[in-house]
């Protein structure tokens, strides 16, 4: 290297990508995942204060009493928050890098209990807070008993 | 009975979003020798070492066989924890609950993230994440704080405009603080009109990755009064990782924080935090988390914080000194920043602060670690013992 | 309306999920100069410690005993002793060799400390704590460990 060529001084670095298999016992939540396959949202319900909650839980975490009642949280539920993401993220289910045209919403659902989803409105501006809406699943051979087996949420007229 | 305890030396690296020219252990070596410094020690006066790294945002598994060497802390007592986001907070926790009973003279509290060498670990749930609840929907702290700043908007009827004046705010705070990594000169406009990742999070709202490393030496009573003049005495700490659990099912935007700092004050005896509490570094990820933080540690009403930053209330030597440091926004080494926040917290109240020093005594300084779906850890300083 | 639906199966659930990660390690500037010399120059070169005295093969910038800046870099032959092996027979992913394989700790003559890797053009069935050992090198080098590509046995 010459004196008067100033090069940027050199860091060695090395790179190692690694994919990692694992095998994650869902255990009492099991529940959840089957209702899912079939259509259907269910939480677990404390005995004490009465909360519903996803993702179940076998003890209520405020009364550490067993929760042993599951309640069909129903079809319909009412927006939390909505949003696009405005930038590439991977598709968790192909684990492609892909743009996202659908809202991601937080929807709380009739029995209580909330979970994430897509919306089918694309207009972010016509989504509000509280309104209703209404899962839209995948036909029952795609489903994989994962909180995407809801196609989308879609708003309802009240 | 506890022994009080005290910090009696600090340091942290310069931090930068990319250091190739150092391992990881070397940069913890860079703060254990700036903290060794400040306390005029030398590591054969430090007889427990708590090591905090938040693994998966580094790709070290058992890093502690490569930073225990790199340290010269080889034959110590020592373990390493961690905690998500809020791992320096537990690893600070745990030094405070080592020194406090009395077993050793002086406890190493490290804790680093080098970020530059994990790029892509989130993105796609790496190792560690409960991929089947996690990764169902294409999250990150992104889409987390979008979620949370949504509801805020929402119920508190702040604009994003607010939401810029806070982050202006960190990084005129960022501007005076030598070892902040983004320092960028920001006004409202070059905030508002930033790359939107996800209404209403912007790039320059969202932390930085950062490389860096800190660290903190405490001391039983006898020792620290021997060791410094200018001992930071620690009143309490509280760890609360109920997270999401405790929190969001009621309210999207609230972490444990209130609960937490309510434990703390009530065992402080503070019923007016704002007066009694004069220097705050609370770990805000994002720039509107500040505001729901800033109600939450009581400063002021629920969904009201927006106001003060409208009213120019809030800036180092403002009426609401919050975050002097420039915050999380301009710094986030992520496990090691609740560490970062510690160091700085005890430099104000030493009076060390330099350019970002809040004018006037500082009697109290609260610092925070947060992590995940609201899990918070609260340490809280003294100046009098 | 949920008591009339049909009841939903208690069958335990395996999700599974593959972690993708993708780090990078820095080498750091006393990394890089170390694996710069075996790169450029086929030397192997350690750190002395100005506490201790101790030479440290692979090199780190701070003595684990003294913890003390070491700048001096040391010139070794490269040749050295077998302090411990093994052979690996078994196969899992990421492995960087075909089994069987043999890898050990070689001490440097001239340094203080050990440094972990392959044995080559050895029997893998007489190799024996203490036999003397040398490096060979690649033909092509990239800044790498495995720059160096066995140690053999040394006459
Ligand atoms: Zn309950
Ligand atoms: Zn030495």
């Amino acid at each position: 290297m010459s004196t008067d060529q100033k090069q940027e001084q050199e860091f060695i670095q090395f790179r190692y990508p690694r994919q990692v298999p694992y095998q994650h016992s869902l255990g009492y939540q099991s529940k959840f995942a089957n209702g899912l396959k079939q259509g259907r949202i269910l939480a677990t319900k404390c005995p004490v204060c009465g909360r519903c909650t996803i993702p179940p839980r076998i003890v209520c975490p405020f009364h550490h009493v067993k929760q042993t009642e599951w309640v069909d949280q129903g079809q319909r539920g009412r927006l939390v928050s909505a949003f696009k993401i405005n930038f590439p993220m991977f598709d968790p289910r192909t684990r492609e890098l892909q743009s996202w045209e659908t809202p991601l919403v937080a929807v709380e659902l009739e029995g209580g209990a909330s979970m994430d989803g897509w919306c089918s409105e694309l207009d972010t501006s016509k989504l509000k807070t509280g309104m209703l809406l209404e899962a839209v699943w995948r036909p029952e051979e795609e489903r994989q008993g994962r909180g995407d087996d809801i196609l989308h949420w879609k708003p309802v007229e009240e | 009975m506890a022994e009080r305890i005290a910090i009696v030396g600090v340091g942290q690296t310069i931090h930068k979003s990319r250091r190739p020219d150092v391992t990881t252990a070397e940069l913890c070596a860079e703060a254990v020798e700036a903290a060794l410094a400040d306390a005029q020690m030398t590591m054969k006066d430090i007889d427990h070492v708590v090591l905090g790294s938040f693994e998966v945002a580094d790709g070290y598994f058992n890093p502690d066989k490569w930073i225990i060497p790199e340290i010269g802390a080889v034959g110590k007592a020592g373990f390493e924890i961690q905690n998500v986001g809020t791992t320096g907070g537990v690893t600070a926790a745990a030094s405070f609950n080592l020194a406090a009973t009395g077993m050793f003279d002086a406890v190493l509290c490290l804790a680093w993230q080098k970020m530059d060498e994990a790029a892509g670990a989130f993105s796609r749930g790496g190792g560690g994440a409960n991929e089947y609840w996690m990764g169902q929907f294409p999250m990150s702290p992104i889409t987390n704080f979008a979620r949370r700043a949504y509801s805020y908007i929402d119920r508190s009827g702040c604009t994003e405009e607010h939401i810029a004046m806070v982050r202006v705010k960190q990084d005129q705070c960022a501007m005076k603080n030598p070892c902040a990594q983004l320092r960028l000169g920001l006004t409202i406009e070059k905030v508002m009109n930033d790359v939107l990742l996800a209404w209403p999070i912007r790039r320059l709202h969202m932390c930085p990755t950062t490389a860096g490393a800190a660290a903190v030496i405490v001391c039983p009573e006898a020792r620290a009064k021997k060791v410094t003049d200018k001992p930071v005495w620690v009143e309490d700490w509280f760890t609360c990782h109920q997270g999401g659990a405790l929190t969001m099912a009621e309210d999207p935007t609230a972490s444990t924080l209130r609960y937490a700092c309510d434990v703390v004050y009530k065992r402080c005896g503070i019923t007016n935090p704002l007066k009694e509490i004069q220097a705050w570094e609370v770990y805000e990820p994002a720039s509107p988390a500040e505001l729901r933080w800033m109600e939450e540690v009581g400063i002021c009403d629920d969904y009201t914080a927006w106001k003060l930053f409208e009213q120019g209330k809030v800036g180092i030597d403002k009426e609401i000194p919050f975050n002097p440091s420039g915050g999380v926004t301009a710094t986030n080494p992520i496990g090691c920043t609740p560490v970062v926040r510690l160091v700085e917290a005890a430099l104000q109240v030493r009076g060390d602060a330099g350019e970002h020093q809040i004018p006037g005594k500082i009697e109290r300084a609260l610092a925070t670690g947060y992590g995940g779906q609201g899990e918070n850890v609260i340490m809280m300083l003294r100046k009098t013992a | 309306m949920s008591h009339h639906l049909p009841e939903i199966s208690d069958e335990p659930v395996i999700a599974e999920v593959i972690a993708h990660t993708n780090f990078l390690v820095s080498t750091g500037a006393t990394g890089t100069r170390f694996l710069k010399e075996i790169r450029d120059n086929k030397k192997i070169m350690g750190l002395k410690c100005p506490g201790c005295s101790k030479v440290h093969v692979p090199p780190r910038l701070h003595c684990p005993t003294c913890f003390v800046k070491m700048t001096e870099w040391v010139e070794l032959s490269g040749k050295g002793s077998l302090t411990s092996y093994t052979v690996v027979r078994y196969q899992e992913p990421y492995m960087p060799k075909e089994p069987p394989y043999a890898y050990g700790v070689i001490q440097m003559d001239g340094a203080d400390t050990g440094l972990a890797h392959f044995l080559g053009e050895v029997d893998l069935d007489k190799i024996k704590i203490g036999m003397r050992l040398e490096p060979v090198f690649k033909e092509e080098r990239e800044g790498s460990i495995l720059d160096i590509d066995y140690f053999k046995p040394s006459s």
